[in-house]
């Protein structure tokens, strides 16, 4: 009879998680279908606000949904409607730059470029929607914007201009192609250059490969094996797109006045060690620093693409892409 | 009520067990049973994905992916992997409390822990042999079914697979030796522990190797955005994941293990027939609720740590796990948790009924369960409910302005701290209850004098470590404004704070107050972790909330400061104390081993669940963000389907194990008789 019993208790456990399930089944709304989202509308935007974009899943609008990991897009806490915001933002934008910023250019940027402007007391951590996994095509993204618009304001699809980045993440297929360079480089004469400290790139001057080079930067050995070449590329011609942890840029004041700039190689408790985008090195000694910042901007020169031919730029790639 | 029984009437009565014909009888009838719900549950599970099928696509790429006889190719996956998974979670598990059992028996001298380390041993080489075919079908259906997923995975993961082979031949050996010498091995005990040990650590390569895949899933490494193979094994094998989901995987194994054993224990107590039998059991399903509570009483943390991981590999799928497709999953996960901690309570409470003396204790009980079913309770309400717009008018908005307040992290975080304190306290009165005329903490030995002392020096290194940590973090690193770094000198306030108590604390046990310091000490972690940094929560949430997650590690130092400190305190304390009475082991309500059998259903029901969310997490990718299922199964299943799924495997395993179980008493009869 125990054994009966038992059986039947387990049985009874197992059903009432079912029944659970069933029960929350219903109350979340049961079966989510996939919604056709293609053309720019409102309700489009709507859709994907609220599904495949997962913009819910930080952004609360006014007093729908709950999320706050985001800034509320409606009137809230954070701030007024998202259109009435958008106009504030712009003309803040517009100063920044220096040039002109519609508000419909200011949203499409904080959706498709979202690190640029980061909303006080909120975390840098949007991505970028229309790359994997979000993958949102123009036409979604474009009806997000209309949606947002529609906000406390009136949708305005004219004015909607998406960056190419975006309209060309769409039209990649599901397998997208390798990213590959434009021209075949020589490695070998890629490798020479790498270690040419008198000529244009003179990467051995902060970066190492196979113990030779030097520290500034980070360690290049093995920089095929762990990154892509496309980000070699950007690392090339962006620099401060991306900084590798531990090589941030340090701005230095010390109690006299002088301003220095570089990489913190060493640090004991009494002094520092600085080294400047030539490689040179200075001590300073603890006291002497009034104040440091970290810098946003990479010790790497930012010109090599002025520096260096496209040729020889492909050489210096086909080089890198052999480390591994 | 079954009679009394002396520690001495124990030891006799650990023999293995008698098994009549008559029982054999029944556990043939219970193993065709079992055997008949294990093909009935992979029908109906099956066929519950049936219908769906008959609608398919005709566009459905065959290269990528196959069917199974009219059968969901998602479907057999999930019941394969699942019931591999639970198998391969108790034969991992299990080694690690059944070594540590063997240790204190041969120290101890006592052949009881030896016998019970042996009976467990049983069990988890009884199913050692299903892991590795579920282990191999499952290898089978996905080349079978996933062909072009699998070429790739497979691929990429070779050299790892290799080792994982070998491994996996080491663990047989090494496995079978440690059961099947042990009689030989008697006089050379050490030689056999070290078996025992070396099991533990190739069970944990196992673990590792085998997380490492599916963690690559999630947090691919050592391939670029198209696919490509860039790195090396070795870099796909240290994705970003894999650490965060083997801590969770090694502990959640041994809950699993604990309350499996628990399970199997209090039901060979209720089917029992002699007092000695009902003895051996009822210690046995001790030890299993020990060991399962033990491993409990730190997962929360260690999902919170792979939570704030899958968050910092991709936010888009944290946000999809708290607050998206899977935060309804989250509900059912905190009821089941729930109630793991109401019943594993329960059970310490019943069994306080074989000890002389634990009715002095008795009046707190009624205080605790207020407090666990409140908490509880806390700890499941939702932020928000889908609401009609009347239901909406009338609370003022999608979110009640006090239940709303119970949905936030913070106060999930505030609650779960007190469940695990409360949890802690009912093992300390567990410990006590047949404690009387404590001997003075001066005249203890050197060793347990300095026990204290060194607790203390730990717990100051661990607060003291974070207390830095959060003077020297740059607000910019959060994307916070300098101002905020208040938030973070407060918190760290809070540490320096507890450190103080931590001294004094240490300080009032040398000076022989030893409950006064366990009290104060208690107090300072409750109120500190629960109550003020869980409303400074709030504050935080709206005011700093990347800060969020450095507050909850700092709640959760100053609660695992406060389980080392009492604990060992609570050790010296009662060292060489006079017992009031032995334990009367086999005395306690049947209802208390529902209670354990319970335990069982749900952790492994848990495990199901959370197994859905982590695979569930990856949507429509086989491999984040990389390579796209593009089949027409590439949907989240709801969480109708979920349960009905996790509850079928359930029975399917609890038929299983029951079956194996059967099996191997069979064997443990024979050895005995013979």
């Amino acid at each position: 009879m125990s054994g009966m019993r038992v059986v039947l208790f387990v049985l009874v456990l197992v059903g009432l998680f079912m029944w659970a399930g069933e029960v929350l089944n219903r109350a979340s709304g049961s079966t989510r279908r996939a919604v056709s989202t293609e053309g720019v509308t409102l309700e489009n935007g709507e859709i994907v606000f609220w599904g495949a974009g997962k913009c819910h899943t930080c952004h609360a609008i006014g007093p729908r949904g709950t999320s706050v990991r985001g800034p509320n897009l409606g009137e809230s806490a954070d701030g007024q409607d998202m259109a009435v915001r958008a106009i504030e933002r712009a003309e803040a934008r517009a100063d920044e730059l220096g040039r002109g910023m519609s508000p419909t250019e200011y949203l499409v940027e904080s959706l498709t470029d979202p690190g640029v402007h980061v909303v006080s007391g909120y975390k840098n951590e949007m991505p970028v929607i229309y790359e994997p996994p979000i993958s949102l095509e123009p036409d979604q993204l474009a009806s997000v914007v209309l949606y947002l618009q529609s906000i406390g304001g009136q949708p305005d699809p004219a004015g909607i201009e998406l960056p190419a980045a975006a309209l060309a993440a769409g039209r990649g297929d599901d397998e997208q192609a390798a990213w590959e360079p434009y021209l075949d480089g020589d490695p070998a004469l890629g490798r020479a250059m790498f270690f040419d400290e008198a000529g244009a790139a003179a990467c051995s001057r902060c970066h190492v490969v196979a113990e030779e080079g030097g520290r500034v930067g980070p360690e290049l050995t093995e920089i095929a094996g762990t990154r892509t070449a496309r980000f070699i590329v950007e690392s090339l011609l962006e620099p401060s797109a991306s900084i590798a942890g531990g090589y941030e840029t340090v701005l230095i004041e010390t109690t006299v006045g002088v301003i220095l700039d570089g990489v913190l190689v060493r640090e004991t408790p009494d002094s520092l060690w600085l080294a400047d985008a030539t490689g040179e090195e200075t001590i300073l000694a603890r006291r002497d620093v009034a104040r440091s910042r970290e810098q946003e901007t990479s010790l790497m020169p930012e010109n090599l693409a002025d520096l260096l031919s496209v040729r020889d730029l492909h050489d210096l790639l086909a080089y890198l892409r052999t480390l591994r | 009520m079954s009679p009394s029984i002396s520690r001495d009437g124990v030891r006799t009565a650990l023999q293995l067990p008698s098994a009549g014909s008559n029982r054999r009888g029944r556990g043939a009838i219970a193993a065709c049973l079992g055997l008949a719900a294990v093909v009935a549950s992979g029908w109906l599970l099956g066929a519950q994905e049936l219908g769906a099928l008959q609608q398919a696509d005709p566009l459905t790429r065959v290269d990528d992916v196959r069917t199974f006889f009219g059968l969901s190719p998602r479907g057999v996956i999930w019941i394969v992997v699942q019931l591999h998974l639970l198998f391969a979670a108790f034969v991992v598990g299990v080694p690690w409390f059944t070594v540590a059992v063997e240790i204190i028996g041969w120290r101890k001298g006592d052949e009881r822990y030896d016998r019970l380390a042996r009976e467990f041993t049983r069990l988890f080489a009884a199913t050692f042999a299903i892991t590795a075919g579920l282990g191999g079908l499952f290898t089978f259906t996905l080349f079978g079914l996933y062909p072009k997923f699998s070429n790739y995975f497979f691929g990429i993961f070779g050299p790892i697979l290799y080792v994982y082979g070998a491994i996996f031949l080491i663990e047989t050996a090494v496995l079978y030796l440690y059961y099947q010498a042990w009689d030989r091995l008697q006089r050379r005990k050490g030689l056999h522990v070290s078996l025992g040990v070396s099991l533990v650590i190739v069970g944990t390569g196992i673990v590792f190797i085998g997380s490492s895949m599916s963690s690559f899933m999630m947090s691919p490494a050592g391939i670029d955005e198209t696919g490509a193979f860039v790195g090396t094994a070795w870099d796909a094998f240290t994705n970003p994941l894999l650490i965060p989901i083997v801590v969770h995987r090694l502990l959640g194994n041994l809950t699993f293990g604990g309350f499996v054993v628990g399970a199997y224990a209090a039901v060979r107590f209720l089917t029992s027939r002699t007092d000695e039998d009902r003895a051996h059991y009822d210690w046995m399903g001790y030890v299993g609720n020990f060991v399962g509570l033990m491993g409990l009483i730190p997962l929360p943390f260690a999902g919170y740590y792979l939570g704030r991981e899958v968050y910092g590999v991709s936010p888009v799928m944290g946000n999809n796990m708290m607050g998206g497709d899977f935060s309804w999953a989250f509900i059912i996960q905190a009821m089941l948790v729930g109630l793991l901690f109401i019943l594993g309570n329960y059970y310490l409470w019943s069994g306080m009924r074989r000890i002389p003396g634990a009715e002095r204790y008795q009046k707190y009980i009624k205080y605790y369960i207020v407090v666990l079913v409140g908490c509880v309770a806390v700890w499941l309400t939702p932020r928000n409910l889908p609401l009609s717009p009347a239901e909406e008018l009338a609370i003022g908005g999608q979110v009640h302005p006090l239940l709303g307040v119970l949905g936030l992290m913070s106060t999930k975080n505030a609650v779960i701290n007190l469940i695990i304190l409360t949890t802690f306290l009912s093992f300390l009165l567990y410990r006590r209850a047949n404690k009387a005329d404590l001997v003075p903490f001066r005249d203890h030995g050197l060793g347990t004098r300095s026990l204290v002392p060194l607790a203390g020096v730990l717990c100051l290194a661990i607060l003291g470590w974070y207390a830095t940590r959060l003077l020297a973090l740059d607000p910019a690193a959060l994307d916070l404004t300098p101002e905020k770094v208040f938030y973070f000198r407060f918190t760290a306030g809070l540490l320096f704070v507890a450190m103080a108590g931590v001294v004094t604390a240490v300080g009032l046990t040398l000076r022989g107050r030893g409950h006064l310091a366990q009290g104060m000490y208690f107090t300072v972690a409750v109120v500190e972790a629960v109550a003020v940094l869980g409303v400074f929560g709030f504050i935080v949430t709206t005011a700093a909330n990347p800060f969020l997650r450095q507050l909850a590690a700092a709640q959760w130092l100053i609660l695992m400061s406060a389980l080392i400190l009492i604990s060992a305190i609570d050790l010296a304390l009662f060292r060489n104390a006079r017992s009031i009475g032995g334990i009367r082991w086999g005395d306690i309500a049947a209802r208390s081993q529902y209670a354990l059998i319970a335990l069982c259903v749900i952790i492994i029901m848990t495990m199901g669940m959370m197994a859905y969310v982590r695979s569930g997490l990856r949507e429509d990718w086989h491999i984040y963000g990389v390579m796209r299922d593009t089949s027409r199964w590439a949907f989240t299943p709801s969480i109708a389907v979920m349960t009905r799924m996790v509850g079928g495997i359930t029975i399917a395993f609890l038929a299983a194990i029951s079956f194996l179980f059967w099996l191997a008493n069979l064997g443990g009869h024979r050895e005995r008789v013979e």
